[in-house]
């Protein structure tokens, strides 16, 4: 109705020819610029993955154990301040701390802050030296170790002089959980990724035959996916990753978590692969590059592929937050990633403790990532969804 | 009528293949936990005191039959399964998976058809209004707290609850019953005392759950209300709830019969983890203790495969109750 207005009034020719002329992508771009809450879910989304990326420079202290702060363990997060009673400073502080055990703790150790000592903030100081874009694999098998590191650094976007400062708090050996939630965004966001593209890989091959050849071997292979599809996936995953022996690294753990999770995530993909192609192969153009004595794999991948390369786009970040989501759940029930790596199921397990609940709130930080990380995912992928359908606009 | 009956046993055919397939796939998974069955047997023998030998574990394997080929053993499992309901011995613990289950497996079934069928008596009515309403904020947050059905895990929403309930009542409410009733044989009182604790399981299996079927429901509508015969009903005069719940809601709820299977295979998914927190005593618990701790193959396959069965069984009943209610369905399923 709108848009024939506009042609009506014959304002703004330009626009309307670049309107006709524009590419596929261009126009499921414009559609998506337009729609507000999957705009602000996309710059969340990459403000996130920006943060996972450079976890390392953000994080002014080691996440592993040998950034641990002995003297801090189990504390609070520190808010920095720029006035309080003792007076106004430009530069934010935060107070110095002091562990105490005596009598009157009833012998255990107690924190208590120095309100009469302040410890400033510095932006852009060194620390702990780290790697950005690195890869160091250690798996089984000597030709897939990878050590791999395009930046080396110990600079850091903050810190504070003469002390410590941990925003969200430590835990219980006395980590900075600002660090392990950064650093666990982005392991959490790997093995999604992974995952997503062992998935992908599974559906394309299996939906792609099953859907161009049609006849028995479609039968065959739709019964096994529906096989696969009915059984529940997290015990499914809950029995590969029993598989896992105990004594395996923590790289091979995360391999392997992704593989499990892209073995089994594949089904419903395929399906719409499948179906997709079913209606596909039947077109003109698919008999007259067969009549041209194409190969069938070039035709599916030449012709019947790029045909809905933007569904398959969408139907992937549909289905990542559902990988970082069963992620969280084999980790938190602690047949995925271990503590010692920063995955934000294994951060999530710590939460599940009764005395954690009632004493220390902050660990639930990396919950609210979590949650903020999958809606953003959710959000984008809906309002992908709507602007690659090119009927949503005239349906509403 | 003979061509209804053709299409229930074509039903319960292909029903009868997935699971063929599922046990497979189960057994194959069994297969795979490192270690076998008789040299756990052993293994526990050995802290008993008594000394073993690899004779002993070979002579163990071939009283278990674990020395013939694959394919015979699936067989033999699959018989055993499907024509005397049997699902072997624990590994472990040593005793009848049958008797071992026979409760906790129906709780648990109980428990989420209980979530499943909350979730739908949420989800349709609102679902149905919210797709009727013009209302932007509450059309917008309904979306948002549908979208935080899948980002909020479930388990969180657990933990919350239990701190309130702890804090609040003095009660953590976990458990699915109370100390007196634990060993007690079934009766009304243990069933009252059951209830009274299960509604938190319920609830939260519940909670997602109900968040995907605003989705659905929601999205059918939209997609029926738009269409010509509500416009024509509307023209006739039908207006309100009547116009919604007899024309678009009739059309719009049909697809929904069918997502049931899946939505009980999403509720499944999340019973270990809640049943892990809230420590219930049912399959979903005991699945996890026999992956995770103790790697019984016999036990974990067994309820696997029994959660599967009744996702297949569902399925095959709504399929069947589609077809009664929806004669579009029939034609096209019947050729």
């Amino acid at each position: 109705m709108i848009l024939r207005r506009k042609t009506i009034s014959g304002v703004d020719q330009r626009a309307k020819e670049a309107y006709f002329t524009a590419s596929q992508g261009e126009l499921i771009w414009s559609r998506f610029k337009g729609n507000r809450t999957a705009m602000i879910a996309a710059y969340a989304l990459v403000l996130l993955i920006l943060m996972g990326l450079f976890a390392p420079f953000l994080s002014p202290y080691n996440p592993t154990i040998a950034g641990r702060d002995r003297d801090y363990e189990n504390g609070a997060p520190q808010i920095p301040k720029f006035w309080d009673e003792n007076g106004f400073s430009a530069r934010p502080f935060i107070y110095a701390t002091e562990r105490e055990r005596s009598i009157a703790t009833n012998f255990r150790w107690v924190v208590k802050e120095n309100r009469d000592e302040r410890l400033y903030v510095r932006f852009f100081v060194r620390d702990w030296s780290y790697k950005l874009f690195h890869i160091d694999w250690d798996l089984p098998g000597r030709i897939f170790d990878i050590d791999f590191a395009l930046i080396r650094s110990d600079l850091h976007l903050f810190g504070v002089e003469g002390g410590k400062m941990h925003l969200f708090g430590t835990d219980a050996s006395g980590k900075d959980i600002f660090g392990r939630t950064l650093h666990a965004i982005w392991t959490s966001l790997a093995v999604g990724t992974l995952g997503v593209l062992i998935s992908f890989v599974l559906a394309l091959i299996i939906g792609g035959v099953a859907g161009y050849f049609g006849g028995w071997i479609d039968s065959v292979l739709q019964m096994i996916t529906d096989a696969v599809r009915t059984v529940p996936s997290i015990p499914l995953f809950m029995a590969l990753a029993a598989f896992m022996p105990d004594h395996w690294n923590s790289e091979t753990r995360f391999f392997f978590i992704s593989i499990i999770l892209g073995v089994i995530g594949w089904p419903t993909l395929a399906r719409r692969i499948r179906t997709h192609l079913l209606t596909e192969r039947t077109q003109e153009y698919v008999l007259a590059a067969e009549l041209s004595g194409a190969s069938s794999s070039h035709i599916i991948r030449r012709h019947l592929l790029p045909s809905f390369t933007s569904y398959i786009i969408v139907d992937l970040m549909i289905s990542f937050p559902y990988m970082v989501r069963s992620e969280t759940a084999l980790s938190f029930i602690g047949l995925g990633l271990k503590d010692p790596v920063n995955s934000l199921g294994a951060l999530m397990q710590n939460v599940s403790k009764a005395d954690v609940l009632l004493n220390y709130q902050w660990y639930f930080i990396p919950v609210i990532f979590f949650v903020a990380l999958v809606l953003a995912f959710v959000f984008v992928g809906d309002g992908l969804r709507d602007a690659a359908d090119p009927y949503s606009g005239t349906k509403k | 009528m003979s061509q209804f009956i053709q299409f229930v046993m074509t039903r319960a055919f292909l029903a009868l293949v997935t699971l063929l397939t599922v046990s497979l796939i189960v057994f194959t998974l069994m297969e795979l936990v490192p270690g076998t069955c008789a040299e756990r047997y052993l293994a526990f023998k050995n802290t008993q005191g008594s000394q073993i030998t690899i004779a002993d574990i070979a002579a163990e394997e071939r009283r278990l039959g674990l020395d013939r080929p694959f394919i015979e053993r699936w067989g033999k499992w699959v018989g055993n399964v499907f024509f005397r309901g049997e699902f072997g011995d624990s590994c472990i613990l040593r005793l009848d998976i049958n008797q071992l289950l026979a409760d906790k497996f129906w709780i648990s079934l109980g428990i989420c058809m209980a979530a499943l069928i909350l979730s739908y008596m949420i989800a349709v009515p609102v679902g149905i209004v919210a797709a009727s309403s013009n209302n932007a904020v509450a059309n917008n947050s309904l979306r948002f707290v549908s979208y935080l059905g899948l980002a909020l895990p479930n388990f969180l929403l657990a933990l919350i609850i239990m701190l309130f309930s702890t804090v609040f009542f003095g009660d953590s409410l976990t458990g699915l019953f109370s100390k007196e009733y634990r060993d007690a044989a079934w009766s009304w009182a243990k069933f009252g005392d059951f209830l009274s604790r299960a509604w938190l399981p319920i609830f939260i299996l519940g909670w997602s759950a109900t968040a995907f079927a605003l989705q659905t429901v929601r999205a059918l509508m939209l997609d029926e209300i738009g269409k010509l015969y509500v416009t024509a009903a509307a023209a006739r005069g039908v207006t309100g709830s009547r116009l919604l719940w007899r024309y678009p809601a009739r059309h719009a709820l049909g697809p929904v019969i069918n997502s049931l299977g899946f939505d009980l295979n999403r509720i499944f998914n999340e019973l270990p983890i809640v049943a892990l927190i809230l420590t219930l005593t049912e399959a979903g618990a005991l699945l996890f203790e026999s992956l995770a701790r103790s790697n019984d193959q016999q036990l974990a396959g067994a309820i696997i495969f029994l959660l599967t069965a009744s996702i297949v069984l569902l399925n095959f009943v709504t399929d069947i109750m589609l077809a009664l209610l929806d004669p579009r369905v029939r034609r096209g399923m019947m050729g």
